[in-house]
């Protein structure tokens, strides 16, 4: 996807978003934005071509929004208008029954913990009783798909871990949702999946418990002898396991694919060397690990 | 101890999350709602009430000629000396009731557009399943229909009273039977031109106030550069008149009334002023649909 002023925002970028909770990982300026606008139909790719929720972004823009939801990471509420109001006029607008808009504004506004403050004036509300709000808006529809642009931004401990939460339930409600977050300990949280992108590029997709699994590390503190770590790395090696030193005493060996043998022979191969082991333990690398590894970062 | 009695048994329900499964339309209801919405909110409903005492005051203020002209029609109705039918205006002159109908779409017009692009709603509303062109159908539509209901309504008012207060009701009727079609058609081409005016101007702004001091102030430049040109052209009138774009609207009047543009025209006896004013109103109004539609052609989101 290229701007009118030249500048590439997405580029070869082929990924295919499973249903359930996904979140899409990358820093201000990656292309998150833009994937979304794309997705909405707001713009049309310069090459390349989209599906969501079963059909082509390009060919029925109007058809796709009407399944989706959106919830924008900047303030967009009217500030004069009621929760209740605003919640029940985008319910309109994405074409529901004034009558049924009103009753799914009341439910969804129930769901996101606004019941009594839903009949208050947006203006006067907390930054987490708007993110709520504009949770709401986006969920009123009953969509088949929910963007959400990074929907802790700007809240307190408290108010992220409920907002988390909310987001959280929403796969078991039937509803898919995208999450767009440069907050990596978020989407390891809520979501299934990962989709990483940076500066335009695809970085890494999957789902998060494999990409732990097969990312995964082996702490290990041997002695007994000066240059210990060097032996055990090399012995290891022979034997078909990436190491590498930590310092003079620890190692990370690499397990990405390996069963729990890989414990016993990492066991059987310090005993083989007569080295003293101290300690031996996994180590899974964060969500942060692994976008500044494979970004190159 | 006395077991409860079945009646007084219950239950609490996690409603959770309850699927929607009824009715879902499409752009056209979408369009709908954004037309219902933006009616609603110009006219001040679901509002405070100090939205709803502009436009409400101006609808009482634009039907107290009709009002008056019926009153007084009625208290000579049986006038001794036969004085002829009271006439305090036409209904011509009456579709001219254009600075209460300015002032409020100088009102309106901004604050149902402005407050969308200030308070970034846009991206909101087109993530619905709009698009740009629904939109701008949606707001222009919204306050044409209200400017047509405040211009029409005073009318009917007139219209039946006048009726009503004369010595035969039907002969009134068969009399004045051309206006059943003039006014509403005339009013309805007015209202579609100030509408459209009135928001293209708005749209150029994200601030309501900058937005109605632009809309009255492109009114009153005009006017009166042309009240200028045609006191100095004489009884002749010039072509140039046609800049004003207040006017423009009346001149397509006059000719839905008299076939020619009226006396009180600044196109007045200007060779071909029928043509100017028609060609000035179209090109005034297709320019605004462009503008407003090239304003809304996407949005950031």
């Amino acid at each position: 996807m290229t701007y009118p002023a030249g500048a590439t925002a997405l580029a070869g970028l082929t990924v295919d978003i499973p249903a359930g909770s996904v979140g899409l990982v990358g820093a201000n300026g990656a292309g998150k934005t833009t994937l979304f606008r794309l997705m909405l139909g707001l713009m049309q790719p310069t090459s390349g071509w989209l599906e969501v929720a079963g059909r082509s972004v390009a060919a029925d823009p109007v058809g796709v929004r009407s399944r989706l939801g959106y919830m924008p990471e900047h303030d967009c509420l009217p500030l004069d208008q009621t929760a209740s109001d605003i919640v029940a006029t985008f319910g309109e607008l994405a074409g529901l029954p004034p009558r049924a808009a009103r009753q799914r504004a009341s439910d969804v506004l129930d769901l996101a913990g606004l019941d009594e403050a839903r009949f208050r004036p947006v203006g006067g509300f907390s930054t987490g009783m708007r993110q709520r709000t504009k949770l709401a808006q986006a969920l009123v529809a009953d969509p088949e798909l929910v963007l959400l642009d990074e929907p802790t931004a700007g809240l307190d401990p408290v108010g992220r871990e409920e907002m988390l939460d909310l987001v959280g339930r929403l796969a078991g409600f039937g509803i898919s949702v995208l999450v767009a977050t440069h907050l990596l300990d978020d989407v390891q949280r809520v979501c299934d999946h990962v989709v990483m992108i940076d500066n335009g590029h695809l970085v890494l997709a999957g789902p998060i418990d494999q990409l732990m699994q097969t990312i995964g590390l082996m702490r290990v503190e041997v002695g007994g002898r000066p240059g210990a770590v060097g032996a055990l790395a090399e012995a290891l090696g022979e034997r078909g396991l990436g190491a590498r030193a930590v310092d003079d005493h620890n190692l990370d060996v690499d397990t990405s694919g390996r069963d729990e043998a890989v414990f016993d022979l990492v066991r059987d191969t310090v005993v083989d060397l007569d080295l003293r082991l101290y300690s031996l333990s996994t180590r899974h690398r964060s969500l942060d690990d692994v976008f500044l590894q494979e970004a190159g970062r | 101890m006395t077991a409860l009695p079945p009646t007084l048994s219950g239950a609490v329900y996690d409603r959770g999350y309850r699927p929607y499964q009824g009715l879902r339309g499409g752009r056209r209801e979408a369009t709908a709602a954004l037309w219902r919405l933006s009616v609603r909110r110009a006219l001040g409903l679901r509002r405070s009430w100090r939205q709803k005492v502009f436009p409400w005051s101006l609808l009482a203020i634009t039907t107290v000629p009709a009002i008056v002209n019926v009153g007084v029609g009625y208290a000579i109705r049986d006038d001794p000396f036969e004085l002829p039918d009271f006439e305090f205006f036409t209904y011509r002159e009456y579709v001219g009731v254009s600075t209460a109908l300015l002032l409020f779409v100088a009102l309106t017009a901004p604050d149902v557009v402005c407050p969308d692009r200030a308070q970034r709603v846009l991206p909101l509303l087109f993530a619905r399943p709009l698009t740009g062109v629904d939109y701008v159908l949606a707001k222009v539509g919204a306050i044409a229909t209200i400017v047509f209901g405040f211009a029409f309504l005073p009318h009917v008012v007139l219209f039946v009273g006048q009726m009503l207060v004369s010595d035969g009701a039907l002969d009134y009727l068969t009399d004045n039977a051309a206006v059943l079609w003039q006014v509403p058609v005339s009013v309805a081409l007015l209202a579609l031109y100030y509408a459209a005016v009135g928001v293209a101007v708005s749209s150029l702004t994200d601030r309501r106030i900058v937005g109605g001091v632009a809309v009255l102030g492109l009114a009153l430049v005009t006017s009166t550069v042309a009240a200028i040109i045609t006191s100095t052209a004489g009884d002749d009138g010039s072509a140039l008149a046609v800049v004003n774009v207040l006017a423009l609207p009346l001149g397509v009047r006059d000719l839905v009334f008299l076939g020619h543009i009226g006396s009180d025209n600044g196109l007045s006896g200007v060779d071909g002023g029928g043509i100017l004013a028609v060609g000035g109103y179209l090109v005034v109004l297709l320019s605004a649909l462009a503008l407003l539609f090239h304003r809304y052609r996407e949005v950031d989101l």
